[in-house]
């Protein structure tokens, strides 16, 4: 469903993506982890058309994101890490307005607010303006837009910051439940709790290259590791490509 | 004091990165805001200069009137300082993003205050400082006065500059602890255009041009008189002006000593009050600033239902960025707030071709009305760019951070900026067609000249708008605090030289062929058959530079948004 071929970026001197190749299935949720500044977030924005690849391709749904953008984007639901949304819109003309965006009637669409409305328990809030919601309500009206025109592919970069317990137990839930309906995730986060309870297949970033792929088992055998916690296994990979540990370093 | 000094230290230290980066990356834009500084300062000095060379001519009254208008000039620099302290106190001391960190550390109130008191004076104050020099170079240079009145100008503009930051900040810190920060910025804002707009319209309908006429003198004189009540010996702007006209005359024997002590011991000691007041009722404001209350907007109101009907013939992607730009236009009290701005702009515009005085006039009025008509295409044209730079050129921008949704979303940006063109175009088009019409209406002009000058706003409206939309998508501006903020940057600045620039070149391509049919008109010769020829390569220049003016800013604009790597 998704693949990304030989996905560069640079800067000016700095390769932010080096040469990624990934393949993911339809259905699975996949994790892209990786320490601050590894080039999560590039790859995410090159994904979903905010930045340009210098070199490689994104193909999702069997087109490139370059050379047909509005096939892929029609297809894909983004749900970036910060919500910057429109303040002077309610909480229904937001979604009325992202809907028309897919093309979506404003007619056509309202049973479908109605219904995310509840799910993201937002019940009560469709006619405010944005400007008077908490980050979290925030967070999750953006995760209602991604979902408005029913994406097959939906890529997120952090899916529980900002969220409470409850929001972000509802959050996952969902995503199991959409992964079950053929709905295809691509998941990038530093909450390994998230990757270890979702993804079915998981890669791991660093100073822009793909150091690990596979399931979890896959990653446990590479490593040779007894402890199958995902944080360990993340520590030891990455150690090993050259991030000390935080806690031998300071001494604690 | 140490962390005083440590407070202002990042700020500092911004701006020095900030200027050096400004030089090493992009040298030509501090050459260019320079060049036009320097010339609004150039203007701003000459205008003076010429007013008080003209005061001196006049005998007894002359040095009355420079004296009034130096208080005037204090009076109207003060409440300048006043408003613009209120709505940037409201920024830097409650609405900052830096203060969330300030509070956490452990450094008093009184430190905090007087930081952010630094730091408000000059936000506000330096633009008034930089072009009230020349007024004050005028002054000196006509009046021949010493050396030490340059000095003397800094000694008494200090404190002038504490004691009306210091005003404008306790009434923002008052205000602050009754109603929410946002709401009142959003307010002010409101009000302060309120009172530009009031000025603007009292100063434009005292008709100030009768003042050069000499039969007027005794209405001048009752003028002045009523302005005098203006002048209480009780404000900070009659004390500027006691302690800078004696060394104006040579009369140095007034207690200038005295209005200095009072303009430095009033603007200390409203530091001191401040103080106070910070550690009184600051931290209680900005507790409050963090609070927003639930707004609950009419579910069906007449307003929603209207733009329901307008915007249904459109398709399902264009009516919903249709709807979202009225209903956040509307929603935004510091964009619609403009409109009184442009409204004003409009009624002294035609109100000036209403009071022309053609018939007394020596050259034939046939000649001069239609002569008006055409200057009056580039007045026009004017005046739509100077609507266009505050409605249209933000067009773009006003997407703000929230930008990644249309990027991410099937809408294609040439779709995307398209629409915000017709939906600019629109409503300037009518505007510009009414200016024209009534403004020639007014002039009496020919039928020749009415079809002329509303051909050309025609085609001159939808070049400045795609110039607008385009030039807002070359300069975003997708970080910004308020609407109005966007327009008075860079690329507002060069969107307003290239619309001038199109402007000045259709004209000009219009000027002759038009001046060679009045001439032959009026001389009741025949016109020639290379005229028509000439008319003919006129039409198509301008056809052609019109027509490009609406293709490439739109495809360049375009381009840049495509390619632009961060929008955050």
């Amino acid at each position: 469903m998704i693949e990304l071929i030989n996905l560069t970026k640079k800067f000016g001197n700095l390769t932010a993506v080096d040469n990624i190749n990934l393949k993911i299935e339809k259905g699975s949720i996949f994790g892209f982890l990786g320490p601050n500044g590894a080039g999560k977030t590039t790859t995410i924005k090159m994904m979903v058309g905010l930045l340009k690849p210098t070199s490689g391709r994104v193909i999702i749904g069997g087109n490139d994101i370059s050379t047909h953008p509005q096939e892929v984007k029609r297809m894909v639901g983004f749900i970036p890490d910060r919500s910057y949304i429109y303040e002077k819109l309610t909480g229904r003309e937001f979604l009325q307005f992202v809907a028309g965006l897919y093309g979506i009637p404003k007619n056509g669409c309202d049973g479908k607010i109605k219904q995310l409305f509840q799910l993201f328990s937002l019940e009560g809030w469709e006619d405010e303006l944005i400007e008077s919601f908490s980050h979290g309500m925030r967070q999750r009206l953006v995760l209602s837009s991604a979902l408005i025109h029913d994406p097959e592919v939906i890529i997120v970069d952090e899916p529980v910051v900002g969220l409470d317990p409850k929001g972000a137990r509802l959050v996952k839930t969902v995503f199991k439940n959409l992964s079950k309906q053929g709905v295809t995730f691509f998941i990038s986060t530093h909450v390994l709790e998230v990757a270890e309870e979702l993804c079915d297949q998981i890669a791991i970033i660093q100073n822009g290259r793909v150091i690990a792929s596979g399931s979890k088992e896959d990653l446990q055998k590479r490593v040779n590791s007894k402890d199958k916690r995902l944080e360990t296994l993340f520590l030891q990979l990455t150690e090993k490509e050259g991030l000390r540990s935080p806690v031998t370093e300071l001494d604690i | 004091m140490n962390n005083f000094l440590l407070l202002l230290y990042p700020r500092l230290q911004s701006f020095k990165h900030r200027a050096r980066s400004s030089i090493t990356k992009e040298a030509i834009k501090p050459a260019i805001l320079s060049f036009i500084g320097i010339i609004f300062w150039s203007g701003i000095f000459f205008i003076f200069y010429r007013v008080l060379a003209y005061f001196q001519g006049i005998e007894i009254l002359g040095d009355f009137l420079a004296a009034k208008l130096l208080s005037m000039v204090f009076l109207v620099f003060f409440s300048i300082l006043i408003f613009s302290n209120i709505i940037t106190s409201l920024s830097t001391y409650f609405l900052s993003d830096d203060l969330q960190l300030i509070f956490s550390f452990p450094v008093s109130l009184g430190e905090i205050f007087l930081t952010k008191m630094v730091e408000t004076t000059f936000n506000s104050s330096w633009m008034v400082l930089l072009f009230g020099l020349p007024i004050f170079l005028a002054y000196g240079i006509i009046y021949h006065a010493p050396l030490i009145f340059y000095g003397l100008c800094f000694v008494v503009f200090i404190p002038f500059l504490i004691i009306a930051s210091c005003i404008g900040v306790f009434i923002s810190m008052i205000l602050v602890n009754f109603f929410p920060a946002r709401r009142t910025r959003d307010i002010l804002f409101l009000l302060s255009i309120l009172f530009i707009v009031f000025l603007y319209l009292l100063f434009r309908f005292l008709k100030p041009e009768t003042l050069v006429n000499p039969e007027n003198f005794a209405n001048l004189i009752d003028y002045f008189t009523a302005l005098k009540t203006f002048s209480s010996p009780l404000l900070p702007s009659f004390w500027a002006t006691e302690a800078l006209f004696p060394f104006l005359h040579s009369n140095q024997e007034k207690d200038i000593g005295f209005y200095i002590l009072m303009l430095w011991s009033t603007g200390l000691s409203l530091l001191v009050i401040g103080n106070w007041l910070a550690s009184r009722i600051y931290f209680n404001g900005w507790s409050k600033s963090q609070e927003s209350r639930k707004l609950r907007l009419s579910r069906s109101s007449f307003f929603n239902h209207t733009i329901d009907i307008i915007t249904r013939p459109f398709s399902p992607s264009t009516r919903v960025i249709i709807e979202k730009e009225l209903k956040t236009f509307f929603r935004d009290t510091t964009q619609w707030s403009q409109l009184l701005l442009l409204l004003s702009l409009v009624i002294v515009y035609i109100y000036n071709f209403k009071v022309l005085p053609l018939e007394k006039s020596p050259i034939p009025s046939f000649y001069l009305q239609n002569l008006f008509s055409f200057l009056n295409l580039g007045l026009a044209g004017f005046v739509l760019s100077a609507i266009a730079v505050r409605f249209v050129f933000p067009a773009v921008s006003v997407e703000g951070q929230a930008f990644w949704l249309i990027k991410t979303s099937p809408l294609s940006l040439k779709r995307f900026l398209w629409s915000k063109f017709w939906m600019s175009l629109i409503p300037l088009l009518i505007l510009a067609q009414i200016l024209t019409v009534v403004t020639n209406y007014l002039l009496k002009v020919t039928d020749f000249m009415m079809g002329l000058s509303m051909v050309t706003i025609f085609f001159m409206t939808f070049s400045i708008t795609s110039l607008g939309i385009g030039m807002g998508a070359i300069y975003p501006r997708f970080k910004h605090g308020n609407t109005a903020e966007i327009s008075s940057g860079f690329g507002g600045l060069m969107y307003m030289i290239y619309a001038i620039g199109l402007i000045a070149l259709t004209i000009v391509l219009e000027a002759r062929p038009v001046y060679i049919l009045f001439m032959h008109q009026f001389r009741k010769l025949s016109i020639p058959m290379w005229f028509y020829l000439e008319i003919t390569v006129a039409i198509f220049l301008i056809l052609l530079i019109n027509f490009a003016a609406i293709i490439f800013p739109i495809r360049y604009g375009l381009k840049h948004l495509d390619s632009m790597e961060n929008i955050e």
